[in-house]
């Protein structure tokens, strides 16, 4: 019997065994979510327009973000405990309270999940947006719309209200007044994992263990919270367990971005921010369906890079952006029809990771990891970040695409170019966008500046060879 | 009020004095408002504080522009604008630039100024939360400002120095106190535009005279006959309210309403409590300016200062509550979303928002609505 989301699942990468055997499960959650025939027939042309779908892993990566989206939507009616974790997430926790708890919890950060799927692949998070508006975070007023996306999400009744969701208070102020208003709105218990952004410029990659200890201590108390609310505890083992489990993932993630490093680029940043965000949305699906589907995709583009086709001409110019999309990934595409090689900065250039401090509690060894990498307590560990990633890279233009509805990423506006074009000359466009919400900073409305920025450096690098 | 008077001509002077003082080898201390810079440490080190609390002008904020997106609060991108400027009097004669970060906002202006300008800025944490190892994060950095206080003024900061300014800072806030509570009164003595340009004055005056000039308008308006108030009674509360920023206190009143009690982070100083001047003194500091404190919207969660505003319209018995926020500043924004509801649930008076980025042309707008809402009220 056939499916009105048949065609659509598998060009998500579903098989017709799978289908079969989780129509109900589908079902439901497309029911829950609004999704009708005609958004299938949409999403087919939707999908294939802006994913590279010819090849196997990427299909793997859409499943996977589907297979998260089911479970989320449908994880209280399927009896499970709801943890939420906010973004930029700390790396480890959600994944060790997922370890902990097991089977009967559902931990992600879900605006990040109905990003990637509602708007990825079915292009429909509009209506999400606009409850998130309709209930406390209104538009106009530069307020986060992956927080409207969580807002609208729960308003519509689409995702569960969780038992228990933990701000992101160490970074910006916004998620966490979103999150206490929609403690306020739907009554889930709350807790804020405070830190202080406070590093005098300059201030990196030192930084004092007082705020160590802080950080360390909020981590702690989370920690402690997750046992009183959920009934699991995450302790060392816990943590070394979760970190284990991660690995195959983490080296999947990382060599694929070792290979879209190859000239011409092999695939487009859009598939590559894919595969990189669903171990920071997910603890879930990210753990089982993730490195399998990524080191397929990884076997995809070895086989492009060996053939030396690319989504590119080879020798255009080499450009990073801070983040591709997340809900849009026709914007990705727009910049490398421009005639750029878009590249995603790798976490693994952050500064001075090496280097570990002996800490007394876990809370206090998750913090200091955290803290070195820069962005959590200071604007000059992400300059100085950013310039080293330009430098490794060997790029020829940085595409400094800030969120202008995120504070501390608002902030760098002006003066992360000024840094990076007076310490290394490599030319930067800062280009204000929003990589949830794309209505106002559409593909067509960044275009004629990316075009003239690639326009500008193809001219550079021609003088540069002349 | 000849009283009030006497403060504006201070305050004329204040820039000749401060070159006088400087002239004579006194540092001049400039810190962000917020109430998390403890004043104590900046007298009792012998330098002169005073608190960079200007805005309502838009210009500046164009000046701004060229350093920073729009995306940021308002005073928070005026304060950019008249650092970059170079040639604003009190950016220019400052020593030492104290910012305590309490969000990213404020955070802009200590990154945006140290990349951009030669001021020498000295940042410091305050968390969001109250709890234990909070307390200890804000009392550490209130710790490496007074040891940076030291290093520039080349004075130790002695417990005896220390104690005399908790003294005389303590002896100001409860002046202000006092004069603050008698609008508790059917009939309000003071105008809230009065009150607050003391307040503001209270930011850059030197502290003695300061005291003097509160004692002498706590004896005149317990002596004065009362005019009789005729307009709602009006809690006004908010994000910022600057020196300079007085287009919503003039439009209240010239739609006849009476701005009763006042609450905001910054512009008007926390004076309900006083330190305690006995024991581990850097511990009463951190006590009172953080620990005991009614905190802004930017704590989460932001419940006690929600509970302090119900409990100041019950005490000052308002008939409307004027929300009042800066652009861009998210944690007012949103507790505007759900407070007016607790609001009518607990004191059965309405609220209105208003949001300003100091344009000139809000002002027609905002008077429309402002009137709307007291005429409101009236009915």
């Amino acid at each position: 019997m056939s499916h009105y989301y048949d065609e659509m699942l598998h060009l998500c990468g579903f098989e017709d065994e799978e289908i079969r055997r989780e129509s109900s499960r589908i079902e439901r959650a497309f029911q829950k979510l609004g999704l009708e025939p005609e958004d299938m027939e949409k999403a087919q042309g939707w999908v294939k327009e802006n994913h590279e779908v010819e090849l196997l892993g990427v299909r793997r990566i859409l499943r996977a973000w589907l297979l998260e989206l089911f479970d989320l939507v449908l994880a209280r009616e399927e009896g499970k405990k709801v943890v939420y974790y906010g973004f930029p997430s700390i790396e480890g926790p959600g994944m060790a309270i997922k370890t902990a708890a097991g089977d009967g919890l559902y931990c992600a950060c879900p605006d990040a999940i109905l990003c990637h799927t509602l708007g990825q692949i079915f292009n429909k998070l509009t209506p999400i947006l606009e409850a998130g508006e309709q209930n406390g975070l209104p538009p106009g007023h530069g307020l986060c719309s992956l927080q409207q996306v969580r807002n609208g999400g729960m308003a519509k009744g689409i995702i569960p209200v969780p038992d228990l969701v933990t701000g992101s208070s160490y970074y910006c102020d916004m998620g966490s007044k979103a999150d206490e208003l929609m403690h306020e709105k739907y009554g889930h218990r709350a807790i804020y994992v405070d830190g202080s952004m406070d590093s005098k410029w300059g201030e990196f990659p030192k930084y004092p263990q007082e705020r160590v200890d802080y950080f360390g201590n909020q981590l702690n108390k989370l920690f402690a919270t997750v046992k009183e609310v959920v009934g699991v505890e995450v302790n060392r083992e816990v943590w070394n367990n979760a970190m284990a489990t991660g690995i195959d993932l983490a080296r999947a993630v990382a060599q694929l971005q070792q290979l879209v490093n190859a000239d011409p680029m092999p695939i487009s940043s859009a598939e590559v921010e894919l595969a990189m965000m669903l171990p920071a949305a997910s603890t879930g699906r990210a753990r089982s369906e993730g490195p399998e589907a990524i080191n397929m995709l990884c076997q995809d583009v070895k086989q492009r890079v060996e053939k030396g086709s690319g989504v590119v001409e080879k020798g255009v110019p080499q450009v990073m952006t801070f983040l591709p999309s997340f809900s849009d990934p026709s914007i990705a595409h727009m910049m490398e029809d421009t005639g750029l090689a878009i590249k995603v900065i790798p976490a693994s250039l952050s500064l001075s990771l090496d280097e570990t401090t002996p800490q007394s509690t876990l809370g206090e060894e998750i913090a200091d990891r955290q803290l070195k990498m820069g962005a959590y307590h200071s604007s000059f560990g992400v300059v100085k970040i950013v310039e080293n990633a330009v430098r490794v890279l060997k790029l020829d233009g940085l595409i400094w695409s800030y969120l202008y509805n995120c504070r501390p990423l608002a902030m760098t506006s002006h003066f992360l170019k000024k840094w990076v074009e007076e310490t290394t000359g490599i030319p930067t466009l800062a280009l204000e966008m929003d990589i949830y919400d794309s209505r106002n900073y559409s593909a067509g409305t960044l275009r004629t500046k990316v075009e003239a920025f690639a326009e500008m450096l193809r001219a550079r690098k021609a003088m540069a060879k002349a | 009020m000849k009283i009030l008077d006497r403060l504006s001509t201070h305050l004329q002077n204040k820039l000749v004095d401060l070159m006088r003082a400087k002239t004579e080898g006194r540092k001049i201390i400039g810190y962000t408002p917020g109430g998390y810079l403890p004043e104590e440490l900046v007298l009792a080190s012998g330098a002169i504080p005073i608190c960079l609390v200007r805005g309502g002008d838009h210009s500046v904020l164009e000046l701004a522009g060229a350093y920073i997106c729009r995306w940021i609060d308002t005073f928070c991108r005026a304060q950019i604008g008249y650092g970059v400027s170079g040639d604003d009097p009190y950016y220019s004669i400052i020593d030492l630039l104290v910012i305590p970060i309490t969000d990213n906002h404020i955070r802009a202006i200590s990154d945006v100024l140290d990349y951009n300008t030669d001021l020498e800025i000295f940042p410091f944490g305050v968390p969001h939360m109250k709890e234990e190892s909070t307390l200890q994060y804000y009392r550490y950095g209130i710790t490496t400002l007074k040891e940076k206080l030291e290093e520039v003024t080349g004075v130790e900061i002695t417990e005896a120095k220390l104690r005399d300014a908790i003294a005389l800072c303590n002896h100001e806030r409860e002046l202000l106190r006092e004069i603050s509570l008698m609008r508790r009164a059917q009939q309000v003595p003071i105008r809230s535009k009065d009150f607050i340009s003391v307040c503001h004055g209270s930011h850059l005056a030197d502290k003695y005279f300061m005291v003097e000039i509160l004692e002498s308008l706590s004896k005149e308006l317990k002596e004065q006959a009362f005019m009789p108030q005729k307009g709602p009674r009006i809690l006004l509360t908010g994000s910022t309210l600057a020196v300079g920023d007085y287009r919503v206190l003039d439009l209240i009143e010239a739609s006849g309403g009476v701005v009763v009690i006042e609450d905001f982070a910054e512009g008007i100083s926390p004076y309900w409590l006083s330190v305690e001047p006995d024991g581990d003194l850097m511990q009463s500091l951190a006590e009172c300016y953080f620990m005991k404190r009614i905190p802004p919207a930017w704590f989460r969660p932001g419940r006690e200062r929600l509970d302090f505003l119900i409990k100041l319209a019950k005490d000052f018995k308002v008939d409307g509550v004027i929300w009042y926020q800066l652009m861009y500043r998210e944690s007012y924004k949103t507790e505007s979303y759900y407070f007016p509801k607790r609001l009518k649930e607990e004191v059965g008076v309405p609220m209105h928002t208003l949001e300003s980025d100091y344009g000139p042309s809000e002002t027609e707008p905002l008077r429309t609505r402002i009137e709307t809402f007291i005429e409101t009220i009236r009915r």
